[in-house]
């Protein structure tokens, strides 16, 4: 194979991750800006970021997202999980494919259209918006992502296991329990991550079913960006990038040491 | 059905034909329709204690949806499954007397060995300790102690096949379901594993009841086999009916090799019939008693039945042809020959010595003959 650089392929590749992450090292650089203008280098500093521990603000915002992040993607996935099952499972009731496609429908559907949906709904039945009414409307727009990706580990899942279980005496909620779900679990667990995130950065719709006292952190960090982009943001968007990376990097070693620990095993049973 | 004495290999074991004897399950006028095809039809079956029952026949037969219907996965449409003299219809598989083995195996990915054979005992809510001694006493009936703590994917198939049975064993089902048990498993590894398998079922003397399109898995291991098509049993019998008496020309034809003549059946004296082929052949048969003088009837002559030579032959039903294809295989030699009606005739001979003094090639006139009792007059 020619493994040679040509200078089209070094281009190519410069130019694609400069397209990806040229403005995110631009915001991260200016994180650390001593000076208060944005676009002014003032000589390197990290004094925004202790700034950032004293608004009281941000982190009550960063506070509120994260406890709607953790209930919105818990809720998500347990009712994504059981829809996925339902939908792989049953396959001959009556309505299954309008079924399926209004489980998806959340997945092509503007923003825009779901939050006033949702606003209009919580209006109608006097519903005070708030922490509960952000959470539930992450739910219901996340749910659907999970349930296509539990689905789509449950279509490669041998059906097999499930009656195996029940012919040694597994009653069918203890075969979900201790076969199908533990099986599934990686697929269950990357839909809350999916869920966690999608709730973590959602702007459109906490904007429209938000309350007073629940201001979400994209929510608070759109709201100042509007009087002007203060280093002091840089340095939260910063932050949330660290996590993010810091996630994936996490996600990615897991499953490489799996990959290897299974590898090796396999080996074993060669030999 | 004429019977002849070809009884079955375990001498004295036929509950079958003992009239006195109750059968451990019985499938009653059982039908079963998927979607408006049917898959089982209108069948009834016994099956007797300690027997090692064979369902046979090519996918699609009905085979499996019997199997999955008294384990419980599927409903009857129609009909009903008595085991033991209770009846199965309205039970859950999971309250069911019986295990299967399952052709994937189905181990539990996420289980150890012992786990995995640990599954069902804990379902039944058995003590931790009687657990142990079961789990190690499986484990050793299948030579598998050494492999307790591994996962099943860091074992090989023929590990995985064995750890299958141990699980399904664990329970002590009154009946174990088989679903082609060694389907997945090379070819030498199943033969070791044909004997192992009939060995263990007599040993524990349970019964067995296996699912499987290998005749030749059929024959080696089950006391009894059924041919299935097409939702039907076409033919239950110990291996040695099913080959040598076979009751139509379907069984014939699926169960080994077979020639199968056709013709008219122009005189019969008891049991003695002689056929016109066609093409004007005579074929005198024994074993005719149920073909009528003027009908149609099939003459069933397996290869090994005919001997073959390079010289004319003396007898009845002398047919000569070319040699059309020959293959040595080792044990034995294949002939085809094609008479002059056009038609193949299949003839095979044992290689008994290393050499044969038989020097026939391709394209070389050749006779071929057999008794009239080797073969059967068949009127289906």
């Amino acid at each position: 194979m020619n493994k040679g650089w040509t200078g089209f392929n070094i281009a190519s590749v410069v130019i694609g991750f400069a397209f990806l992450y040229l403005p995110i090292v631009i915001l991260v650089i200016y994180s650390f800006n001593a000076s208060q203008l944005v676009t002014v280098w003032g000589g390197f500093s990290t004094r925004w970021y202790g700034q950032l521990f004293s608004n009281r603000g941000l982190l009550d915002a960063a506070w509120v997202t994260l406890r709607v992040g953790l209930l919105s993607a818990t809720v998500a996935t347990i009712l994504g999980t059981l829809a996925a099952v339902a939908l792989t499972r049953y396959t001959r009731f009556r309505g299954r494919v309008l079924f399926t496609g209004m489980v998806y429908a959340p997945l092509v559907m503007p923003e825009v259209i779901t939050g006033l949906s949702l606003l209009l709904l919580f209006v109608a039945i006097d519903f005070d918006r708030g922490f509960w009414t952000v959470t539930l409307a992450h739910v219901t727009f996340s749910m659907c992502f999970v349930a296509v990706v539990v689905q789509s580990r449950l279509l490669s899942f041998d059906r097999s296991l499930e009656e195996a279980a029940m012919d040694l005496g597994a009653t069918p909620a203890r075969t979900f329990l201790f076969v199908t779900l533990p099986v599934v679990w990686p697929a269950v667990i990357a839909g809350w991550m999916l869920a966690f995130t999608l709730s973590l950065d959602d702007l459109v719709i906490a904007s429209f079913t938000s309350g007073p006292g629940a201001t979400t952190l994209p929510m608070k960090i759109y709201s100042q960006v509007r009087l002007g982009v203060t280093p002091e943001i840089n340095a939260v968007c910063t932050i949330l990038v660290g996590l993010v990376t810091l996630g994936v990097i996490t996600a990615t070693l897991v499953n490489k040491r799996r990959e290897v620990k299974k590898s090796r095993e396999g080996e074993l049973a060669m030999a | 059905m004429k019977t002849q004495s070809l009884g079955s290999i375990r001498k004295s074991f036929a509950p079958w034909a003992d009239p006195s004897e109750k059968p451990l399950i019985r499938f009653e006028n059982v039908t079963k329709t998927f979607d408006g095809f049917t898959a089982v039809d209108d069948l009834s079956l016994d099956i007797y204690t300690r027997e090692f029952f064979a369902l046979l026949g090519a996918s699609g037969c009905g085979k499996s949806t019997l199997l999955r219907m008294l384990a419980g996965f599927e409903r009857p449409t129609k009909g009903r499954i008595v085991l033991d003299g209770e009846d199965l219809t309205g039970i859950p598989p999971y309250r069911r007397p019986v295990n299967m083995m399952f052709q994937s195996y189905a181990l539990f990915p996420h289980m150890s060995v012992a786990k995995n054979i640990a599954f069902g005992l804990k379902q039944d809510g058995m003590a931790k300790s009687e657990r142990e001694d079961r789990i190690a006493e499986v484990l050793k009936l299948v030579k598998m102690e050494r492999f307790a703590n591994r996962k099943p994917d860091q074992l090989s198939g023929g590990q995985q096949q064995r750890v299958a049975l141990a699980r399904s064993l664990a329970k002590r089902p009154k009946v174990l379901l088989l679903d082609e048990p060694l389907g997945a498993l090379d070819k030498k590894l199943r033969e070791e594993t044909q004997f192992e398998l009939t060995d263990l079922q007599y040993d524990l003397g349970m019964t067995f009841i296996m699912v499987t399109h290998d005749q030749e898995e059929a024959m080696t291991m089950a006391d009894r086999i059924a041919v299935m098509d097409q939702g039907h049993i076409r033919q239950i019998g110990t291996p040695p009916e099913i080959y040598e008496a076979p009751s139509s020309r379907f069984v014939a034809d699926f169960v080994g090799s077979v020639n199968i003549f056709e013709g008219k059946v122009a005189k019969k004296t008891g049991e003695r019939v002689t056929l016109e082929t066609p093409s004007g052949g005579v074929i005198e048969a024994d074993n005719g008693g149920a073909a009528e003088a003027g009908s149609t009837a099939w003459y069933a002559v397996r290869p090994e039945k005919l001997i073959i030579s390079a010289e004319p032959l003396d007898g009845p039903n002398v047919f000569s042809g070319e040699v059309w294809e020959i293959a040595y295989i080792g044990d034995m030699t294949l002939f085809h020959l094609k008479l002059d009606d056009g038609s193949i005739l299949r003839v095979s001979m044992v290689n008994r010595a290393r050499s044969s003094p038989l020097q026939l090639t391709w394209h070389e006139r050749a006779w071929a003959s057999f008794a009239p009792d080797a073969g059967l007059v068949l009127v289906r």
